[in-house]
């Protein structure tokens, strides 16, 4: 096999396995709603089951668990942005709440325009910074642990701890500035 | 807006700063970036922002929670799907949408299902093509049917299928509180759905309670045949099964889902056996909640369940679940649970091989019949040596549910399907496991008393059996079988024909020494032991080790049992020294490479330790049997019922030497297990509250000791029926106590009902007998009956004569006791005679201390005393002195 038929069959499978864990991902939190509707909605514990579910189909086999992972986080933001594009949709026209979180009210419930904005945000980190951007999403959306993203970015525990700690102060000031 | 760079100097300041207080913080900065307020100023909030809080430390379940509450499900689509309009979402998953729509020139209603971001990739348009021609090669009326199906304009496909109001399943049975036999009948309709697509071919793979719905008028409907899977033939179990994407609900999921084997009809099998657990536990076999994948995965691979009758019981004393698992006997859970378990066994291979064979095994349970799927072993149990011997605690043949099972097995289906692979594997697997079972005394679930019913089955077994002669070796494997059944039942005089015939036809099918042989001899063997024919056991036994060691490989399997079989007649012969060479011998074939640990080496130990205890070697054996102890909890665990069996033969050690509280000790840690594994009404429960009831007596503690017995009592004559020996050991202990206080009718009447139920049970012989006898007349003695008294004793020594060795410690018990019954006629030259045989026999068995030994000595000093022969009065009212002195 040469190097570019390589890298092709691997796009391809990168592409399966994205639409697979985005279906997964999409088919678990509808399965809490339905069936629990008290229940928590663990990134982790999605991301895990999902990977269980997919870890011998073809694409998925050839993955580490790590990299599986990271590409779960991404698909799981897109579930999450998806559903709140929606759900902004159908508010449109009713009058937007304003929702403020400087006052770290945890009962204030995240809007969708909170994650809209953060997928946006995210969108600009990703081109200043890719690493920072991606491990904020593999945080955030993913619920992976410092080591697990040391590990993945091939970075020590204390580089992504300091990355983070910037990348979320920053994040946070451009939330405040867009909500 | 921000570049790269800019934002490297952001942070590399963000963190300097950071360093200093916060008081310290402006000061700071603008020394580090002179002449750049901005940067300065940008900074300086990213340090604010760094103390608050944030969206970014929510935790994600928050925030999903909210933009998935269902206000927030996708728009009701306006498009007009051919005839019909959409009225409502029903619900949605991984794959689409389902709304409720109307037709509107007809007014009926139909279901439709629409592909969501059907652009996402062709995989998961393909995955919607294939549910649509499922469901309409389909066509049962509890599956839903397909009615039609299209694209929209921009591509979307649906499908419009019939629209089932309902409820599932589950949440019907708890809403009308359904009874057992209801629920099983419900989920007998949704095996007949998923044996009509198993018939067309179709795995369903997605079985779960939310996919089968029940309606108001109470039929069930099958729904979401999204995963299902299209076999080429259900003959040939594909591989390539498990390479579509497998996005099963982990909690219905069969093991081979989640480790990637083969996916089959088996499959779904698994699946329903997971709803049953459901529909009887009121729970799911496991918890998977907040579990990681790896413990998912561990779990449904590698844990059994805890049996379906426990976790209904374990629901609650007043949970519904728990008031309905007391409707139903215990002998039918035992049957729910076999079923139920069998369904979900975690190797297909065992599972019901189709969905046919389980809907029978319902039926079967619906009419109170006996089911064709057997238990698994749940342990070994040694116990042996503890029971056979020592008449108080005998407990006798095993009448295990399997029997019902295995004889209906037979009749049935062995007979129905005589192909030779059929047969070959029934006589490979079915045989073994179920003989492992049935004298390995795992699984006990024993039917309510009927022995009449299990010995008419195994008689048609029998008569089966004796069709099958175009195929001799599975003949004979029965009629071995079959033979061993009978002897567990206690009619060994049908065994002995049965193993006999099995032995002669093996002759002629097989060389001598091969393992069929060997295993015949072995079987017929350790029958003529329990006939009490101790001499022909052993010839046959010897000859059995003599032909498989010639012909088979050193170490050979066959070599170990006859081996093994050795030491237990030489045990039951009371040749305690060669059974211990023997037994050693076994040990040191059954031992494994490396220091692993087998349930066959611990048996072996097991006999060996039995050897020491007769032999009066209570340390040996003590030490043997923590030795075993450790390995059981290697193998097995802390709360196995195997660890208990363990902890009896320790105890029963500590009650031969007279150190009952240690007994006590030891036998109320193996009660603990028992009723924990077994629950508080089973026989084997009641097995270890005799034997704790025992200890208890021997400390005088009477009232507790006699509550055990009663109930233990209650518990074997309902299980076993009033006649079985097993009911007779707990009589012997309530006569005991009886006779302790006094209440000498009661004993009498306990120990009379004793013997005439061993005389019955093996045809007037049996030391057991003797030992009833023996007790018996221990009333006639307080009585001051002593005559007849004496001639009692002396029938029990005619009995004992030629089946226990002549210094027999049941031999010795005797005699001291016809001495003290001919001392009391005030014959003490043949009173001193007695006493002083049984005294050596006892002297040389058991540590001094022993109640007998000291009624041997009392009487003995009497005796001499008044036969003038002082010097030997005295040496026994010394020793009696030193036994009664208290230990330092």
């Amino acid at each position: 096999m040469s190097a570019a038929q390589s890298a092709d069959s691997d796009r391809q499978a990168l592409n399966e396995l994205f639409s697979v864990t985005y279906e997964e991902l999409r088919r678990l939190a509808g399965s809490v709603r339905r069936d629990d509707p008290g229940a928590t909605l663990s990134p982790t514990a999605l991301v895990n089951e999902a990977w269980l579910k997919l870890a011998d189909s073809p694409s998925v086999a050839r993955t580490s668990p790590l990299h599986f992972k990271r590409i779960a986080a991404r698909a799981m933001r897109q579930v999450l942005i998806e559903a709140a594009r929606r759900r902004n949709a159908r508010k449109r026209g009713g009058g937007v709440l304003p929702v403020t979180f400087d006052d770290g009210l945890q009962e204030n419930p995240a809007s969708s325009e909170d994650l809209l904005a953060l997928d946006a945000i995210l969108e600009d980190l990703a081109r200043i910074n890719p690493r920072q951007a991606m491990m904020v999403e593999s945080r955030f959306f993913g619920g992976l642990g410092v080591a697990e993203i040391a590990q993945l970015l091939e970075v020590s525990e204390a580089t992504v701890l300091r990355d983070w700690r910037a990348a979320r102060a920053w994040l946070a000031r451009e939330l405040r500035g867009r909500c | 807006m921000l570049d790269g760079d800019r934002w490297a100097r952001i942070q590399t300041l963000f963190h300097q700063a950071a360093e200093h207080p916060a008081a310290e913080w402006r000061a700071y900065l603008e020394t580090a970036c002179p002449g750049d307020p901005g940067l300065a100023a940008e900074v300086l909030e990213l340090l604010e922002e760094d103390a608050r809080a944030s969206l970014l430390d929510r935790p994600l379940a928050e925030v999903a929670h909210e933009l998935l509450h269902p206000d927030g499900a996708a728009p009701i689509p306006t498009e007009q799907f051919g005839p019909y309009r959409i009225r409502e979402m029903l619900g949605e998953g991984g794959m689409g949408v389902v709304y409720l729509a109307e037709r509107e020139d007809l007014g009926s209603r139909a279901a439709i299902k629409i592909l969501r971001d059907a652009w996402l990739s062709p995989a998961r348009r393909e995955r919607f093509a294939s549910e649509q021609r499922t469901l309409a090669q389909l066509n049962h009326p509890a599956i839903a049917q397909l009615h039609d199906a299209d694209t929209l304009a921009d591509g979307t496909p649906w499908f419009v299928m019939e629209f089932v109001e309902g409820v599932p399943l589950t949440a019907y049975c708890r809403a009308r509180n359904t009874s057992i036999q209801g629920r099983l009948r419900l989920l007998r309709s949704v095996c007949e759905a998923v044996q009509h697509a198993h018939r067309h071919a179709v795995i369903h793979r997605d079985l779960k309670p939310s996919n089968i719905l029940v309606k108001n008028d109470g039929t069930v409907k099958l729904l979401d045949f999204g995963i299902a899977k299209q076999l080429e033939s259900l003959e040939v179990p594909v591989e390539q099964t498990q390479t579509g994407l497998r996005l099963m609900t982990p909690a219905y999921a069969a093991p081979e889902q989640i480790t990637a084997g083969r996916i089959g009809t088996h499959t779904d099998i698994y699946s329903l056996g997971v709803v049953l657990y459901e529909l009887l536990a009121e729970r799911l076999p496991y918890d998977l909640t907040g579990r990681t994948a790896a413990e998912i995965e561990s779990l449904i691979t590698e844990q059994i369940p805890e049996r379906p009758s426990l976790a209904a019981r374990a629901a609650g004393g007043s949970s519904d679940a728990a008031v309905r698992a007391g409707t139903v006997g215990p002998a039918a859970w035992a049957d729910l649970d076999v079923l139920c378990l069998t369904a979900m066994h975690k190797d297909p291979l065992r599972r019901y091989r189709t969905v046919d064979a389980l809907i029978r095994d319902i039926d079967h349970y619906l009419a109170g019949e006996p089911l064709e799927a057997r238990p698994d072993t749940v342990g070994y149990r040694v116990g042996k040596f503890v029971r056979r011997n020592r008449g108080p605690v005998f407990v006798a043949a095993t009448v295990a549910a399997g029997v019902i099972a295995l004889v209906v097995f037979y009749t049935v289906r062995l007979t129905r399907a005589r192909n030779a692979a059929v047969a070959e594997a029934a006589r490979t697997q079915r045989i073994q496991r179920f003989t492992m079972s049935l004298f390995q005394g795992g699984e006990r679930e024993v039917g309510p008393a009927d022995s009449l019913r299990v010995v008419s089955l195994v008689d048609r077994g029998v008569q089966e059996a004796r069709t099958l002669d175009g195929e001799p070796v599975v003949q004979a494997e029965l009629y071995h079988t079959l033979g061993r059944i009978y002897q567990q039942l206690g009619n060994l005089a049908r065994a002995d024909t049965l193993l006999q015939t099995a032995l002669d036809r093996r002759r002629s099918l097989f060389p001598a020494g091969s393992p069929e042989v060997t295993g015949s001899q072995v079987a017929l063997g350790l029958l003529r032991v329990e006939q009490a024919r101790f001499e022909e056991a052993e010839t046959i036994i010897r000859n059995a080790l003599e032909e498989s060691s010639g012909a088979l490989q050193a170490g050979h399997p066959a070599v170990a049992e006859a081996t093994l079989a050795l030491g237990q007649v030489l045990q039951a012969r009371g040749n305690y020294d060669e059974a211990i060479r023997v037994a050693e011998e076994a040990v040191r074939l059954y031992t494994p490479p490396g220091d692993s640990v087998t349930p066959e080496l611990a048996a072996s130990l097991a006999e060996l330790a039995g050897d020491h205890f007769f032999a009066g070697h209570y340390e040996t054996a003590d030490s043997l049997n923590q030795r075993i102890l450790g390995m059981y909890r290697r193998l097995y665990g802390e709360r196995h019922p195997q660890i208990a069996s363990v902890l009896f033969n320790l105890g029963a050690s500590q009650f031969d030497r007279g150190h009952y509280a240690e007994a006590e000790r030891f036998h109320r840690q193996g009660l603990a297990v028992y009723q924990s594994f077994f629950g508080p009404d089973h026989p084997e429960t009641a097995y270890a509250m005799t034997m704790l009831g025992r200890a208890l007596i021997f400390q005088n503690k009477f009232a507790v000791g006699d509550t055990l017995l009663r109930k233990s009592l209650a518990i074997r004559e309902r299980v076993f029926g009033p006649d079985n020996p097993v009911v007779a050991s707990t009589l012997n202990e309530l006569g005991s106590v009886a006779f302790q206080q006094d209440r000498l009718d009661e004993a009498e009447a306990a120990w009379g009902r004793m013997a005439e139920i061993y005389k019955k049970a093996y045809d007037n012989k049996h030391y057991l007998i003797g030992i009833a006898l023996s007790n018996l007349a221990s009333v006639y003695v307080k009585r001051e009956q002593y005559l007849r008294a004496e001639s009692l004793y002396r029938d029990v020594l005619e009995r004992y004569r030629g089946m226990l060795a002549d210094d027999h410690v049941n031999v010795g018990i005797t005699r001291i006791k016809l001495g003290r019954a001919l001392l009391r006629q005030r014959r003490y030259a043949d009173a001193a005679a007695e006493s002083f045989a049984g005294y050596q026999i006892l002297i040389q068995q058991a540590n001094p201390g022993v109640s007998f030994l000291k009624a041997a000595r009392t009487d003995l000093a009497l005796a001499y005393d008044s036969l003038r022969q002082p010097d030997r009065a005295r040496r026994f009212r010394a020793e009696l002195a030193d036994t009664i002195r208290p230990a330092p």
